[in-house]
């Protein structure tokens, strides 16, 4: 699924809504298949009054609560246990010797297919192996759906509305075209090679926190577009607004400074008094944390676009840039564990923050052949993996269950409903003693990938997984936003809690480049994947791409065409 | 115990293939993931690891800087000079922030509360131990949850105290 880009100038077809195919149907084994011609879907509607779904989400045959299952053949009752779907005979397998499952469609002709009955799962008995048929799955989880209790479970079927998506998508890509013939206006007669909107930012006393933040930003291509091709208008802006200030402008000065072409460094000391003008609360030089900054900013920004104009009132969105570009939205789930009942709640969300998982027990063993000792190395993908886990909350936290009328023992789920077009990553890089009153910085190293795909996050294959993987629609798998993510900037941390320095990777043209204040220097993919990420910002594969070749495009040619692009010289 | 362990022989059975049904399903429908990707990865960066901890190469990551991709040098403390949009006074960059604070009298006197927004920006909404959701205008209102840049000065423990104001 991820396609490997060595070719810089390459053009990638890229399809503007690719559809998530979330699961393959596997193609039925011959047996089945004939199963099928003749029964169709007789076998498994007349199952489902045996099914039986626990709070857990499996389902399991549970035909006769007074006897246990005996095998026809033998009247044993351990091993495995299958139903036979057209006599409804059941037959034992504990070994390979003992395969009475398989006995039974070599002496009834044509008894082949059988049900799991621990798991309500197809099997072929010919072909000793589990099968798959949508039809079943289908069957099971309208079973499901009907027994559990009240309020669906969480399994919300309503439709998508994916139409205020797709405006949103097209009014990026439109934003990309207005500034490609912005910057060729801006740029001409600067004849340069190097990436388009490169340039330092001085320090101004500690504030390497907000550098490196910015740094990021400015290269984040739906906001990039967004500024450069002059959606915030200065002028309008302050004949509307009564407040003077306004975050937007100043940040839109930047773009227009770090993107003229000049390349000695920026001194973003506007912005720094703007901010602190609105942030009261953060208004000191000294200890500043880098993803306070990001959320601060874009609360700035997005306030002052409510005081102009008011939010859609029909579905609570909010259409200010900051969300447009960074906003997503969080499921949590909470489940009783006695009665199943699951109570679900939306919550926006610009970034996610990620407790950074233990090195020891869940993540993977790298056995480096060149070092013989093997490590334990935390991953971004095991972090999420931690932050979508059920997590079991404690008797301290006992929540009031609607169904049981009492408080019970719960689990709580996260996952993601919607993904953002920018996807910031924080790493929890901390640790708090309560005892000791002192909190520490881990330093330990995360592995973090330069592709991402985000669908095992989502909220539809969470909740596919909690229900045993049935081939079956969740909400949320009609949706045409694509969950493969590009690494475009990283904002990485050294030094200790209460000091140190924020240092940004960025990532242009798949060539990466360290941002240290007003040092911009090449550096090469193994600094950046050893480095200690602390933010982490990923955009949308497709976004990435445009941008690079909008980047192609503006190669100055030595005779200053911008037309022909250039090979790389430098 | 013969039978006690005929028993869990038994259940440790029925765990082993419930796991391998489990799997099985994954596998078929294509939800597993990628691993022989995850193996690239994990050796790319034990590969990246290792080259920059070598002495022996040129470390980009910690080497000082002689001149930037533009040819460029600039000094320890940024020294272009612009006017205080507050005062007026001429300042110099790298000493800017300290002296905005200052000017515009921040730092030393307890701060108005911030006010809330809607970017849902709290870090308790969805942590882990907390299941009810909390709400604060920025990411944490304690100092815990903070990777600071800068040195610890004389006005950093006023700072600490002032950043519990608004809760």
């Amino acid at each position: 699924m991820n396609v490997q880009i060595k070719e810089k100038h390459l053009s990638i077809p890229i399809k503007m809504f690719s559809t998530n195919p979330t699961y393959t149907n596997p193609k039925p084994c011959k047996h089945l298949a004939d199963y099928k011609l003749i029964h169709g879907l007789n076998g498994y509607n007349s199952l489902q009054k045996s099914l039986k779904t626990t709070p857990d989400g499996r389902t399991a045959m549970n035909r006769d609560q007074s006897k246990i299952p005996r095998c026809s053949f033998c009247s044993g009752y351990e091993g495995r246990m299958y139903f036979c779907l057209i006599c409804s005979s059941v037959s034992c397998c504990s070994s390979s010797d003992s395969n009475h499952a398989f006995l039974h469609s070599q002496t009834e002709n044509g008894h082949e297919i059988a049900v799991d009955m621990d798991r309500a799962e197809l099997f072929c008995c010919v072909c000793c192996d589990q099968v798959y048929d949508p039809d079943f799955d289908k069957s099971v989880m309208i079973k499901q759906i009907l027994e559990m209790p009240r309020n669906n479970n969480g399994m919300d079927l309503s439709k998508e509305k994916s139409i205020k998506r797709r405006k949103l998508v097209s009014k990026v890509i439109s934003d990309s075209k207005i500034s490609k013939e912005l910057v060729l206006r801006m740029d001409r007669g600067s004849k340069s090679c190097f990436p388009w909107g490169l340039r330092g930012l001085n320090n101004l006393g500690n504030t390497c926190f907000m550098n490196s933040v910015l740094q990021a930003l400015l290269h984040a291509p739906p906001l990039r577009n967004y500024f450069l091709s002059d959606r915030h208008d200065r002028e309008t802006c302050r004949k509307i607004s009564s407040d003077r200030l306004c975050l937007s402008c100043d940040f839109d000065a930047i773009f227009s400074a770090v993107f003229s072409g000049d390349r000695t460094p920026y001194s973003p000391a506007q912005f720094l008094y703007s901010w602190w003008q609105h942030s009261a609360n953060l208004a000191s030089y000294e200890q500043q944390d880098a993803h306070e900054f990001f959320i601060s900013m874009l609360d700035r920004i997005h306030e002052k676009e409510e005081q102009v104009r008011r939010p859609n009132k029909d579905d609570g969105d909010c259409f200010c840039i900051a969300h447009r570009v960074f906003a997503g939205l969080l499921r949590s789930d909470v489940t009783c564990t006695t009665c199943g009942f699951t109570s679900t709640t939306y919550d926006p969300c610009v970034d996610i923050s990620l407790d950074l998982e233990p090195s020891n027990g869940s993540s993977t063993e790298v056995a480096d052949k060149s070092n013989k000792l093997s490590q334990n190395i935390s991953t971004l993908l095991g972090c999420l993996d931690l932050f979508t886990r059920p997590e079991r909350l404690g008797s301290d936290q006992k929540l009031h269950c609607e169904h049981c009328q009492e408080r019970r023992d719960s689990l709580k789920q996260m996952s993601i409903r919607r993904l953002p077009l920018v996807l910031c990553l924080h790493i929890k890089r901390f640790e708090h003693s309560p005892i000791r009153k002192m909190s520490r910085k881990i330093d330990r190293h995360l592995q973090f990938p330069f592709s991402l795909d985000m669908a095992p996050y989502l909220s539809s294959s969470i909740l596919r997984n909690r229900f045993g993987n049935r081939i079956f629609t969740f909400e949320g798998d009609e949706s045409d936003m694509s969950t493969d993510f590009e690494l475009f900037a990283v904002v990485t941390h050294s030094g200790i809690l209460e000091s140190g320095h924020y240092v940004t990777y960025l990532r242009l043209r798949n060539q990466w480049y360290k941002c240290d204040d007003a040092w911009i220097t090449h550096v090469s993919e193994h600094t950046v994947r050893a480095s200690q990420g602390y933010l982490m910002y990923y955009v949308q594969k497709m976004l990435y791409y445009k941008a690079s070749e909008e980047m192609n495009c503006l190669l100055m040619s030595p005779r200053g065409d911008p037309f022909l692009p250039t090979a790389e010289c430098c | 115990m013969q039978l006690a362990s005929h028993f869990l022989g038994d259940i440790l059975d029925s765990i082993i293939v419930d796991v391998a049904s489990e799997c099985h399903r994954i596998a078929r429908l294509g939800l597993d993931r990628n691993l022989e990707e995850e193996e690239e990865e994990m050796k790319l960066s034990a590969q990246a690891r290792v080259r920059v901890a070598d002495p022996s190469s040129s470390s980009e990551a910690n080497s000082k800087y002689v001149v930037d991709i533009f040819g460029q040098t600039h000094p320890a403390v940024a020294n272009e000079i612009f006017e205080c949009m507050n005062c007026g006074r001429s300042i110099m960059a790298g000493k800017f922030a300290p002296h905005l604070e200052k000017c515009m009298g921040k730092g030393r006197r307890a701060r108005p509360k911030a006010t809330r927004s809607n970017t849902g920006a709290s870090q308790n909404r969805y942590s882990r131990s907390s299941p009810i959701s909390t709400y604060s205008p920025y990411s944490s209102s304690s100092s815990v949850n903070r990777l600071s840049n800068g040195t610890p000065g004389v006005a950093g423990e006023e700072y600490g105290d002032g950043a519990f104001a608004e809760t």
